[in-house]
């Protein structure tokens, strides 16, 4: 599947289609240059699941997390600043991805190997203006 | 109990460092933060961040702090923890090594927010008057808050998508400056022209701020130049984009000093210690009559001397936090 955005009024629009696409996997991982717009789209996909909170970047926090209703969270990774697959053992990833709440993953290249084997893979591609957001 | 001195130890674990002050009586006597000089004493390796390393870190940091303040775990009169916000893993093991040491010293225990605490930094060495309006930005956080005495605190405005620290730190990796960058945009931008380059600015309502924007803009224009045209421009590139960010900080800044009609102005967090940044303000300040202040640098990045110093005030405003309180990973100032 691919969907082309070229206008940011179009992410809702995007973000809603993507939507039931995710909703069993609930591990997804962001692939795409730094710009290309992972955490724009992660921001409208959360609004679109009811997400009323700041959505931000983690790359500072690493993980961010976000409340859904009825005591689920969505858990907002960067891993961007990983220079080691040791550290996401260190903070604890398995807590976060074997929780059962949704994890939207940014810079899921650091970790690839342990992602697990559900995991939905969303890559983000800027062409000019134009965002390609591609999916198995 | 009053001619006692107030012996409060803070310790700070919310992210990448593990640090421990302590302060007596609100003065900073003791503010380590681990580092290689640690780990060359102690033995072992710097990792780079998650909790292990805390784990590793918290005991000779607290070690260091206590022995270089020349204070005795006994006269310690309470222990003051980052609670939030932060990453779980590491506010744990701060959180968790805190309710240990009170248990075993019998002292109270007083929960600090961290971003509260950057603020609060102010009083370590100065005294902004109330009610003052303090812009926080570092690598995780920028946000407009004011402060009206030192437990009310409302946020007025943040970033809806990257921080500040950040913007600097992509702009230099677009460009390919090593991580963090920031400090080189500093540098190389002090050299160079800012109104070289023109980056556009976001339009974003009340004050809030936003960056990725500007980032996306960056990319674009660094992708049209050759790797030759962006060498030769290195200094003016740096200070344009570098003037782009500030200003965008400073707009936000001066439409709620006016709007608010406050005229007390600090600055906190450890992108306080980009030069231009400074000097802007203290232009600014002379132009519109603003007291500025500025913590010092060491004082500004992520340190345990700020939980210290606000588990000081709490001191003596007699809030003291339950052993069932638990580390929490969003917490709002």
């Amino acid at each position: 599947m691919q969907l082309k955005i070229n206008s940011i009024n179009h992410l809702a629009k995007a973000a809603a289609e993507l939507l039931p696409a995710i909703a069993e996997k609930k591990i997804i991982a962001f692939y795409g240059e730094m710009g290309a717009g992972k955490t724009t789209f992660i921001k409208a996909l959360c609004k679109q699941m009811g997400v009323t909170e700041v959505v931000s970047s983690p790359t500072f926090s690493i993980i961010n997390e976000y409340k859904l209703a009825a005591e689920k969270k969505i858990y907002h990774f960067d891993f961007y600043r990983i220079k080691n697959i040791s550290e996401a053992f260190d903070m604890g990833y398995e807590e976060y991805f074997f929780s059962n709440n949704y994890c939207f993953i940014e810079w899921p290249e650091k970790i690839e190997q342990l992602l697990p084997p559900q995991v939905f893979k969303i890559k983000i591609e800027q062409k000019g203006n134009e965002r390609i957001i591609s999916w198995q | 109990m009053s001619s006692k001195p107030v012996v409060i130890l803070g310790i700070e674990s919310s992210c990448d460092d593990t640090s421990a002050a302590v302060i007596v009586n609100g003065k900073v006597l003791a503010n380590i933060i681990a580092n290689q000089k640690i780990h060359e004493q102690y033995g072992g390796v710097v990792p780079e961040l998650a909790s292990r390393a805390h784990l590793i870190n918290i005991l000779p940091t607290v070690d260091a702090a206590l022995k270089k303040s020349g204070i005795a775990k006994n006269e310690i009169s309470a222990i003051a923890y980052t609670r939030g916000p932060g990453l779980m893993g590491s506010l744990l093991v701060g959180s968790s090594f805190a309710k240990a040491m009170s248990l075993a010293l019998d002292v109270p225990l007083i929960e600090v927010n961290h971003m509260q605490a950057h603020i609060l930094a102010h009083f370590i060495d100065n005294h902004p008057k109330f009610p003052f309006l303090c812009l926080t930005v570092s690598g995780g956080h920028t946000q407009l808050v004011v402060v009206k005495n030192y437990f009310e605190m409302e946020l007025v405005g943040e970033t809806i998508d990257d921080a500040a620290g950040e913007a600097f730190d992509k702009a230099a990796k677009i460009m390919n400056l090593p991580y963090p960058g920031g400090p080189l945009i500093d540098k190389f931008g002090a050299a160079g022209n800012k109104d070289a380059f023109k980056f556009s600015r976001p339009n974003v309502p009340a004050y809030n701020f936003s960056f990725s924007g500007i980032k996306t803009s960056f990319l674009y224009f660094i992708q049209e130049q050759t790797p030759e045209f962006i060498e030769q421009n290195k200094n003016d590139i740096c200070a344009s984009i570098q003037h782009t960010i500030i200003i965008c900080l400073l707009n936000k800044l001066i439409k709620a000093a006016e709007e608010l009609g406050i005229s007390e102005i600090a600055i906190a967090g450890g992108v306080s210690a980009n030069s231009y940044l400074r000097k802007q303000l203290q232009n600014l300040a002379a132009d519109k009559r603003w007291q500025l202040h500025i913590p010092a640098f060491e004082y500004c990045t992520d340190n345990a001397a700020m939980i210290a110093i606000t588990g000081y005030h709490k001191f003596l405003n007699n809030e003291f936090s339950a052993q069932n309180l638990t580390a929490t990973a969003k917490y709002n100032i």
